[in-house]
């Protein structure tokens, strides 16, 4: 089954917010239904981290902000090698963090 | 509301502290004491943001609080993050402002460096939203490197300009006994020689590792005074003129304009307001530069300069110790130190000093209004302080 990332879609004016919230900052509203984030947007920023938590066993991350197709934005894992900002990227979801028994599923971007 | 003044200071050396926790908090109080010669106060708040997670102590106030004698007086520990600071002079202003309290000592202390660096680095990236950030290893650095990318592609700032900001000040913390940082740094051995890299390896591409404050122990104290016991006290009178503070999205990613620190804006427009001034009427400023990028933001949010122009002012020179405004003025967050919490209390500390005429060395010359930035998470949660020296 293909994972998805949730946003929260406002039952009130229908304005997707994500991650969630308890009340719709545009019409106070408080009743949001889960929909499914497109994948695929353009890179908006990005770094290549070199100091990170212990339990990531690897010497860097690249993270970036990416601006979906609904316009919703969203952090997440780059796996791509030049990134550029505007560059069209696709995500899937994927483990990213494993703190010891607990895995931690998050959207991780490829070139295109 | 009654007027409100800062009456005695007090504060350690930033670096670290091989005292515990309490110590440190107390240290400071008891300079304060000395400096205004009471020797009780009104209420106590205690400014820390990590006491629990990296000192295993929680309840630091009411240690602090009998530590100094001053039972049975009220006392609360304030946490609003690396903000916690003067988000604890906010409190103490409001004590004193609304008549509850005549004098309040507002303590801030922290001691990170009992912990491990990646344990520290870990502890303050749970700043950040737990599911929409943390889970993929977002750390404090992390975010400003992605803003420092942006506001490079959109304003022309490079790593020269924030080389800039670190030398600058690195020079500063020089002439600061109680700095961190006294380390002079230049352009050639962080960012031209052949051994650039090594001595300023990448941490947060583009933010390399003189774009980071240390990670820092310290603390910080002032009293809080009505404008009756002000007169009584033998001191530059300097009233704390101006409070304001605003919020915004926990998420980074939700910004509409990513390089906008919006609540920065809106925390120092309050308190110019309410202090009555203009941006141009700050004649020192110390600005919350955890990351170089961040002196050179705020500088532009608060007014100082046009949106796009503060790398351009600091070029100029306009805002070195000599220059027509001096921002942090102490060495900052970056050579100074950030013990986190302890932080906005030390930058009060700073301000008040100049104002006084105290500052030695790196006095700025007839200061008489002076400011500060104290920002906690990334740019979520800011407060700003105006300070007026009264004649
Ligand atoms: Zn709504």
């Amino acid at each position: 089954m293909e994972r998805h990332i949730l946003g929260y879609k406002c039952r009130g004016c229908g304005h997707v917010w994500y991650p969630n919230r308890a009340v719709c900052q545009d019409c106070r509203g408080t009743e949001f239904e889960p929909v499914p984030l497109p994948k695929t947007g353009k890179l908006l920023t990005f770094t290549v981290l070199h100091n990170l938590a212990v339990d990531f066993e690897v010497p860097s991350l690249t993270l970036g902000i990416v601006e979906l197709s609904n316009g919703n934005r969203i952090t997440g894992h780059l796996k791509i090698d030049q990134p550029k900002i505007g560059m069209k990227v696709t995500g899937k979801v994927e483990p990213v963090r494993q703190v010891g028994y607990h895995t931690s599923y998050g959207m991780v971007f490829y070139k295109g | 509301m009654r007027d409100v003044y800062v009456i005695g200071i007090g504060i350690t050396s930033f670096s670290r502290l091989e005292y515990p926790l309490v110590e440190i908090a107390a240290y400071p109080a008891v300079m304060a004491m000395k400096d205004c010669g009471l020797s009780k106060v009104d209420h106590l708040f205690v400014a820390n943001m990590g006491a629990s997670r990296l000192n295993h102590q929680t309840g630091l106030a009411s240690a602090l609080v009998d530590h100094l004698s001053l039972t049975p007086v009220g006392a609360e520990t304030i946490e609003n993050g690396p903000a916690s600071g003067a988000s604890a002079i906010k409190a103490g202003w409001m004590a004193v402002a609304s008549g509850l309290h005549d004098t309040v000592m507002v303590v801030g202390a922290e001691r990170m460096r009992e912990a491990n660096n990646l344990e520290t680095t870990d502890f303050v990236a749970s700043l950040t939203h737990p599911l929409a950030e943390q889970i993929y290893g977002v750390t404090l650095p992390s975010l400003a490197g992605m803003f420092t990318r942006l506001y490079m592609e959109k304003y022309g700032v490079t790593s020269r300009h924030l080389a800039m900001v670190a030398i600058k000040n690195h020079n500063n913390a020089m002439l600061n006994k109680f700095a961190h940082l006294h380390e002079p740094i230049t352009l050639e051995g962080i960012l031209d020689s052949d051994d650039a890299l090594t001595n300023n390896p990448m941490v947060a591409d583009p933010l390399r590792f003189y774009d980071m404050c240390p990670v820092s122990d310290g603390g910080a104290c002032v009293i809080l005074a009505c404008a009756e016991v002000a007169k009584k006290v033998k001191r530059p009178l300097i009233r704390l003129a101006g409070v304001g503070q605003a919020t915004d999205t926990h998420c980074v990613h939700e910004r509409k304009e990513p390089t906008d620190l919006l609540a920065v804006r809106g925390a120092a427009a309050q308190s110019f307001k309410m202090a009555g001034i203009k941006p141009s009427d700050v004649q020192v400023a110390e600005l919350h530069d955890a990351f170089t990028i961040l002196e050179i933001a705020e500088s532009e949010e608060v007014g100082f300069f046009k949106k796009g122009q503060g790398h351009i002012a600091l070029e100029e020179g306009y805002t070195s110790l000599t220059g027509k405004l001096p921002i942090n003025p102490s060495g900052g967050l970056k050579a100074k130190g950030h013990p986190v919490g302890a932080t906005g209390v030390g930058q009060a500390h700073e301000i008040v000093t100049q104002l006084r005429g105290e500052a030695g060395e790196r006095q700025v010359k007839n200061a008489r209004v002076g400011f500060t930035v104290n920002f906690g998470g990334f740019g979520n949660n800011v407060v700003a302080l105006t300070f007026i020296k009264e004649k």
